[in-house]
């Protein structure tokens, strides 16, 4: 239609998705060992968010994902937020177009994963609803902002470049409605769904430790 | 959840209905005739018992008569003529004049300067004229004064007597494009490319005003207020009224960019572009009573029951009928005659004597004739759209219970019904909003890029016109000579035809998509404009008069 960014050879982009792969595992690595039920979760929850994404298309840039890593990075962590981000940008540009952008998309929704684990969305008494909802506003916007990066290829200039975010504000003000969209209506039930039942081990710990501190 | 899921899957299958418009309810589909290749670019015209239609671009160009039922009559075709021929047909009565008598005929001026008068019952050549070539020959609207016809050629004008075709006389004057002549009681009023309007006495005398407005591509229009101009620049366009009197410009309208026919009924004046149509009262001074988003680029039809037709040259786009309530309200619907895509051909109404018929042609070259239904009889087919009722409902359902949400003080399921409202609404208007908001950014920041420079090897002849440059395989492959195209898609298109190349894509909400080009699909195709890099989809992409596209595979 218009700008495509740098083209990829097919070697630098098997690279790309090996290097993309390679941080979401090195970022769902712990110390511990995580039970088999939590990799399965991680692995459903990529696979439904990416098949939502997929299945979405039609709609130009509502983006159920930008949500969805917020409330990620927010119930999960930024370290999972952010494999959760890369796989998913990876797995749904398999069927809607792989490319230089999937690195740009990538970084957007991880760095909004991160920032969902940092904002306090999560409280004692569930989502709090209106701070999920200025995030997911501003989260539209940073995303579109890091994507647009990806059309960067040399022979684009400043003034090219502001002028193309100008034409995208459209585009961006549907995202922004999207996410609030998706937030007000899922936001609640998706943040419980993502909700960690304690361990033995951690029951135990707290236990045992309670007990040291009042001993 | 469900209604939220529900709600969006069925905007996609709202957005492909058309609806039904009191225009589509009042006319019936009659015949048409596909021409199959080639352009309907000027109006059908009716001469009382046949139906003439002219065609070019990609087939031979010709000339068509039909009688009233859709049956092709005769037709004349010009081999010679190599571009597409766009002056519109004339008809003439039979009369007679110090250089004497004629029948009745019909006037078609050619792109390869040919001039010829053919009888409107057959087809034969009744005489026929040679005007200078350059480039172009013949585009413009010719005019009748008594006994002669007024011819706009390329580099001039010429007075052409309607009995036999000797020229009287010719005057250069500048390089014109569907500039046509216009006739008062001083002599002969003409524009051209250099924007400059011309007056030639009946002698011949020429004389020069410098307007400065842009391209005249038309008629000049005579009103009470002066000498109305719509005249074409680069990004816009300027309504200018001239007074012939004392030579001075009194009055300077902005409007859009690539500006269609104005049409004229007494004191009102209808003028479109790639921006609005408008509507103008002229008396002392001309006032723009009323304009309505619209993107018109050829010639408008106003017909004497006050319907005005106007096509959308837009890709997958329908037709526009207006209505002028004689005060200061124009109004627009869309209508459905199947015929989607780039036109800029004004139809033709016409009668019988118990039906009115109205003929519709556009780029497609296919021509299709409605009829008025309260004149013939038929009762309508009623077209009830499950889709577009559907969602009529939910939306209904949806500003329903956010009122009902918001009184009870459930503010979050307040917020949820009405931001799932506010979504299906930004979904619905986002094509049509963005190409607007693009539009109006590209007027308001124009792109600086170092411009696409001429190539020697060119011919002389796409000089001042549109050219398509398409790299393939670390070749080159061009071709110019093109006019009059406002976007990009529809310049790649007609170069693409022109080269014998495929060229595939689709329509997607955001714009017309190119997937492949002459079978050379890769990772998609860029494109760039006079140098500047497309940024926005290539059907809202605009081309100017004179601009070189390069298209580029990824």
């Amino acid at each position: 239609m218009g700008v495509h960014g740098p083209t990829l050879s097919p070697l630098t982009s098997v690279l790309l998705d090996v290097v993309l792969l390679g941080c979401a595992f090195w970022l769902l690595a712990k110390p511990t060992k995580r039970p088999i039920f939590d990799s399965l979760f991680m692995v459903t929850l990529v696979l439904s968010v990416s098949f939502i994404r997929v299945v979405m298309q039609p709609f130009p840039n509502v983006q159920p994902v930008t949500v969805a890593a917020l409330l990620v990075g927010a119930q999960l962590g930024a370290r999972r937020g952010a494999a959760f981000a890369v796989l998913v940008a990876m797995i749904s540009n398999f069927f809607m177009g792989d490319g230089w952008w999937t690195v740009f998309q990538a970084a957007g929704w991880a760095s909004i994963a991160i920032a969902g684990s940092r904002l306090s969305l999560v409280t004692s008494t569930g989502l709090n609803l209106g701070r999920a909802c200025m995030a997911s506003i501003i989260a539209a916007f940073w995303f579109d902002f890091i994507v647009s990066f990806s059309i960067l290829d040399g022979t684009i200039g400043f003034t090219e470049f502001i002028v193309y975010l100008g034409h995208g504000l459209p585009f961006d003000f549907l995202h922004m409605i999207g996410n609030l969209t998706f937030v007000l209506w899922m936001g609640s039930w998706f943040t419980q769904l993502l909700e960690e039942d304690p361990s033995l081990e951690e029951i135990e710990f707290t236990v045992v430790n309670g007990h040291g501190i009042d001993g | 959840m469900a209604l939220l899921f529900a709600s969006l899957f069925v905007v996609p299958v709202i957005l492909a209905q058309a609806p039904s418009t009191p225009w589509d309810e009042t006319h019936s589909f009659s015949w048409e005739y596909d021409f199959e290749t080639g352009y309907i670019s000027t109006s059908p015209l009716f001469t009382g018992e046949q139906l003439l239609v002219r065609t070019s671009g990609h087939a031979e160009p010709s000339v068509t008569a039909f009688d009233l039922s859709g049956t092709k009559i005769w037709d004349r075709a010009n081999p010679a003529s190599t571009n597409n021929d766009m002056s519109p047909l004339l008809h003439v009565e039979a009369g007679q004049g110090e250089c004497g008598s004629w029948p009745e005929m019909v006037l078609v001026g050619w792109t390869n300067g040919l001039v010829e008068a053919v009888n409107p019952s057959d087809g034969e050549l009744l005489w026929s004229t040679q005007s200078e070539v350059a480039g172009w020959g013949v585009t413009g609207q010719f005019a009748l004064d008594e006994e002669f016809v007024m011819i706009p050629t390329r580099k001039g004008i010429g007075q052409y007597c309607l009995a036999d075709g000797q020229q009287q006389w010719w005057t250069e004057t500048g390089l014109g494009w569907r500039n046509g002549v216009a006739v008062d009681e001083t002599g002969y009023f003409i524009g051209d490319e250099a924007g400059q309007l011309w007056h030639i006495n009946r002698t011949g005398n020429a004389t020069s005003h410098a307007l400065q407005l842009g391209k005249i591509r038309h008629a000049p229009l005579f009103t009470d207020a002066g000498i109305l101009i719509h005249a074409q620049s680069d990004t816009s366009s300027t309504i200018g009224i001239f007074n012939p009197t004392d030579a001075t410009l009194t009055q300077q309208i902005p409007a859009g960019p690539s500006p269609a026919t104005p049409v004229q009924q007494d004191e009102y004046i209808v003028t479109g572009d790639s921006s609005n149509m408008r509507i103008l009262h002229c008396t002392n001074a001309c006032v723009v009573l009323d304009e309505i988003p619209f993107h018109t680029n050829g010639e408008i039809g106003w017909f004497d029951n006050g319907q005005i037709f106007a096509p959308s040259n837009l890709p997958d786009s329908n037709w526009g009928f207006f209505t002028f309530d004689g005060q200061d309200n124009l109004t627009y619907s869309p209508i459905e005659v199947g015929l989607h895509g780039y036109g800029t051909a004004a139809p033709i109404q016409f009668s019988d004597g118990v039906a009115t018929f109205t003929a519709f042609g556009n780029d497609q070259g296919i021509l299709r004739v409605y009829s008025d239904l309260e004149e013939s009889g038929t009762v309508p087919a009623t077209n009830f759209d499950w889709g577009e009722q559907m969602l009529i409902f939910g939306m209904f359902v949806l500003l329903g219970s956010s009122s009902a949400l918001l009184l009870s003080g459930k503010r979050e399921w307040f917020l949820r019904t009405s931001s799932l409202f506010v979504l299906v609404i930004v979904v619905l208007i986002l094509p049509d909003l963005s190409s607007q908001w693009s539009k109006v950014f590209d007027e308001q920041f124009p792109e600086q890029a170092s411009p696409e420079e001429w190539n020697e090897q060119w011919p002389d002849a796409w000089l001042g016109t549109q050219i398509v440059i398409f790299e393939m395989d670390g070749e080159e492959h061009s071709f110019g000579g093109f006019v009059g195209h406002t976007d990009v898609l529809s310049l790649t298109q007609v170069a693409c035809k022109e080269l014998d190349f495929e060229l595939s894509g689709e329509s997607t909400e955001l714009g017309w998509y190119v997937e492949s080009i002459n079978g050379i699909e890769g990772k998609g195709w860029e494109f760039s404009v006079d140098g500047a890099k497309g940024i926005i989809s290539v059907d809202q992409s605009a081309a100017y008069s004179t601009s070189i596209v390069r298209w580029t595979p990824v």
